[in-house]
């Protein structure tokens, strides 16, 4: 690369946090013009938070950037756009109750005579816009909220290109689309007129095939700036999990293969699941792991009857069960943690032992009253059991930090009694010194003949815990690994749909 | 080149009129209020002479402009409680300095107006540039306003200015009544206005708050200008209930409440946004009126009045949300 040309974007040293949250700690990342570079990374490893800043979402708390040498600090989405930097983003952005032209022009919608906006120039600059980037199947007058989600993913992406003059940002752009081709011919396109692209998307294969560079992101950091020609795809990976270490498997109990089934999938369909089978045995820890999206979130969803489910049968202990409400789930001895702590997990006007003891009121109740007194002492026993201190009791929830928060939902989900515990996601944002404890708990739990079936968006966390694990993608059980086989690198290749090493090697050919 | 996918040609979305119309609740709400006039007049032979006509429409024209206004806040998902205190604080104002003549009615028309367009200042204010909750902050000015009237007139009384209560009641052109008129007007103002950048952005920010955001949609600035053209149009109901009561009442707002919202909700407008009409909320507002009157014209004891208009509510939303979702099944592909 030339040195002296300037390049187009240059950030350095950013850092972002939400709170007590650190999404971004030391993020460095420079492109020059014409460059099409990836950005890649695990689930939280920072890439949407820096999504966010360069498209003026949201604001870095450190850290500079530049384009074209010109400081670069959007309030907006309008301030990114002045600069000519578009995103097409993850979870599309377009309003639904728009047409497509007016979603195309937004703010600036085309006006007439009196400052009206007017339909037909309106009609107008969007056809121009959708001929330029070749979708034949959309007209200016659709409506949003009638496209299906391919056509929404196109559409949003021609409107990034038409805003983008300088850089483009795609954040997974390949998720929904079915004819990925159209996207790499039109970049193809943009880039050799100079525009830079940063290309966001965990499919490596695409990736390979498109860039030529990459900037590996791990933990909130910029770890690594990558020649994708020389690395390997097991190069990569390994950037991207980090050195796995302290991660001490405990000794797999050898005859969990002969314990009965506690919970059995049979080609589970709904909306985002596409025939997830499963077993799961007493004493078994059963881990599940998936990138954003892959339908994990529907499958513990719909086993307490939060999500639809089309076909399928979910059977537990051997007996098919309908189940159509946490309670019912609960009923048939599911205990379920969710993943939106603050907003699905505790109810913060009540203290801690209040929360814990909620799901057995019933059992609690002295003619029909509950005193405090019977809550703390209930609450206690399971209290010690994820070691959360009994001074926090009496304490209100919402004023416990998130850790001791996740430890009392733990707690709330043992004091059930249920033979099955849901866990999805259960030390997200907490420490570490509490993600020992609830590991701990996890671990005993299950050794004393409880079934768990856990996802994690860690996958350290998967390998430390699970005894057999799964992979969803596309909605599917997409591989199984069991003891010892469970390591990150794996995990990590069978999360982007990678099967095995052959099919690496294969893919890399293909590219 | 690689083309897109000519998945096939999309079936064109039918954009007739008619569909439009009932897929956002207008049509629902018109076909009621025509099958309501034709029992009116069934029963009572008056229904159609000029006198009724002028009536119905002094009667339904504040809650009319008070529902219009609501409309521009609930269509960006926010509620604004203040139009009962605007309603009050306007009337009593209107009893307590009435101005002769046509150019103190004037005079008083654009001070109602000011005094809405201030409360609505305070609302968008404390909504989008200090995020309270909307049902709070106007919960807030409500109280504050009726507060307010009731320190300018402590008991009802007072009286309106004669040429204001005279002739805002009165007709034009011989059959035109004047109330209609001002509603039309607004009526044409509010189509125009859908065609502006900021009708869009109305609709746009109460559809998906988000979305609007990262379209480079000011959310903000259109939430603010929903709720300061809203408190006008209340400042304006204010202005007309005082001419069809030509009295002042500091509580002359408070029954305004709950009937503003049955008239946005029975046009069709969804109280989470994003879909609606002020033209559906102004025949919602309407409805309830005829309704009152169908009522006493079918020997119907005043009493019972709640009832209906709570059944005709429900039986509106539940036939508009059918025909939305029926709409909807057709259109998905």
């Amino acid at each position: 690369m030339n040195a002296s040309i300037a390049p187009r974007l240059l950030a350095y040293d950013m850092a972002k946090s939400y709170g007590a949250t650190v999404a971004l700690e030391d993020v460095s990342l420079q492109l020059v013009p014409g460059q099409i570079h990836a950005l890649l990374g695990e689930n939280g490893a920072g890439k949407s938070t820096l999504v966010k800043i360069l498209s003026g979402v949201t604001r870095a708390n450190r850290g500079a950037m530049q384009i074209e040498g010109h400081p670069y600090n959007p309030a907006s989405i309008l301030d990114a756009r002045e600069a000519g930097v578009a995103t097409a983003f993850q979870e599309l952005s377009l309003p639904p109750n728009l047409m497509v032209s007016q979603a195309l022009l937004l703010p600036n919608l085309r006006k007439g005579p009196f400052g009206l906006v007017s339909q037909s120039s309106c009609d107008q600059a969007a056809s121009e816009i959708l001929k330029k980037y070749r979708i034949s199947d959309l007209s200016p007058r659709d409506e949003i909220s009638q496209l299906t989600l391919a056509q929404r993913q196109r559409l949003e992406i021609a409107r990034a290109m038409s805003h983008a003059t300088s850089l483009l940002i795609l954040d997974e752009p390949t998720a929904a689309l079915t004819d990925v081709n159209w996207l790499f011919s039109l970049v193809r396109e943009q880039t050799a007129a100079g525009l830079s692209v940063l290309y966001i998307s965990h499919r490596l294969a695409e990736v390979r095939e498109l860039c030529s560079s990459a900037t590996v992101l791990r933990n909130g950091r910029s770890v690594a700036d990558v020649d994708l020609s020389i690395a390997s795809d097991a190069d990569i990976f390994r950037m991207m999990v980090g050195r796995s270490e302290g991660s001490v498997r405990p000794a797999a109990i050898n005859n969990i293969s002969e314990m009965p089934i506690t919970l059995e999938l049979d080609h589970l369909k709904g909306s985002k699941l596409k025939g997830v089978s499963l077993k799961l045995r007493k004493g078994e820890i059963l881990g599940v792991a998936g990138l954003e999206g892959q339908g994990q979130r529907e499958l513990f969803r719909a086993l307490v009857g939060l999500e639809i489910i089309n076909s399928g049968t979910i059977k537990v202990n051997g007996v098919e069960t309908e189940l159509k409400s946490p309670r019912s789930a609960l009923e048939a001895g599911l205990a379920f943690i969710p993943e939106e702590r603050k907003v699905d997990g505790i109810f913060p006007s009540l203290s801690t032992a209040g929360n814990v003891v909620l799901p057995i009121l019933s059992r609690l109740s002295k003619s029909g009253l509950i005193w405090p007194s019977q809550e703390n002492k209930s609450a206690s026993v399971k209290a010690e059991s994820v070691e959360l201190s009994f001074r926090y009791l009496d304490f209100l929830i919402s004023d416990l930090s998130g850790g001791n928060q996740q430890k009392a939902l733990l707690a709330r989900a043992l004091i059930t009694e249920a033979p099955t515990l849901l866990l999805y996601d259960p030390t997200r944002g907490v420490d570490v010194g509490t993600k020992e404890a609830i590991y701990a708990a996890i671990r005993a739990y299950a050794e004393n003949g409880g079934a768990v079936l856990l996802y994690s968006s860690e996958l350290p966390e998967l390998v430390r815990l699970a005894d057999r694990c799964v992979v969803i993608y596309g909605g599917k059980v997409f591989s199984e690994f069991s003891g010892d086989e469970i390591q990150e690198e794996s995990l990590v290749a069978a999360l982007t749909g990678h099967r095995g090493d052959q099919s690496v090697a294969h893919n890399r050919s293909v590219a | 080149m690689a083309q897109a996918p000519a998945s096939a040609e999309p079936s064109a979305p039918e954009n007739g009129l008619l569909r439009r119309l009932f897929s956002s609740g207008t049509g629902v709400i018109a076909l009621i209020y025509v099958v309501l006039y034709v029992l009116f007049a069934l029963w009572d032979h008056s229904a159609l002479t000029s006198g009724t006509v002028v009536n119905l429409a002094n009667n339904a024209a504040p809650l009319a402009i008070a529902a219009a206004g609501e409309t521009m806040v609930v269509l960006a998902r926010g509620f604004d409680l203040s139009v009962a205190g605007v309603i009050s604080l306007t009337n009593v104002i209107m009893a307590a300095y009435p101005m002769e003549g046509p150019d103190g009615a004037a005079i008083s028309l654009l001070i109602c107006l000011a005094v809405g367009g201030m409360v609505g200042l305070v609302n968008g204010y404390l909504v989008s540039v200090l995020k309270l909750q909307s049902i709070a902050a106007t919960l807030a000015t409500m109280i504050i306003c009726q507060g307010l009237a009731l320190v300018i007139l402590d008991a009802p009384g007072g009286t309106v200015s004669d040429f204001v209560a005279d002739q805002l009641t009165d007709v034009v052109i011989g059959v035109v009544p004047v109330a209609g008129l001002i509603i039309l007007v607004i009526v044409a103002v509010w189509l125009v206005f859908q065609r502006t950048a900021m009708g869009i952005a109305l609709y746009t920010v109460g559809s998906d708050e988000v979305s609007a955001q990262l379209s480079g949609i000011s959310v903000s600035s259109t939430r603010f200008i929903g709720f300061v053209s809203a408190g006008m149009l209340y400042g304006l109901a204010g202005f007309m209930l005082s001419a069809q009561t030509a009295t002042g009442n500091p509580n002359g707002g408070a029954s305004f409440l709950m009937l503003t919202f049955a008239a946005v909700a029975l046009g069709g407008t969804s109280l989470s946004g994003g879909r609606g009409s002020v033209v559906g909320s102004i025949l919602g507002a309407g409805t309830l009126m005829l309704l009152q009157k169908v009522l006493f014209a079918g020997g119907v004891s005043s009493f019972y009045t709640g009832i209906f208009q709570g059944t005709v509510l429900v039986i509106a939303v539940v036939f508009g949300g059918l025909i939305t979702r029926l709409s909807e099944r057709r259109g998905a592909r």
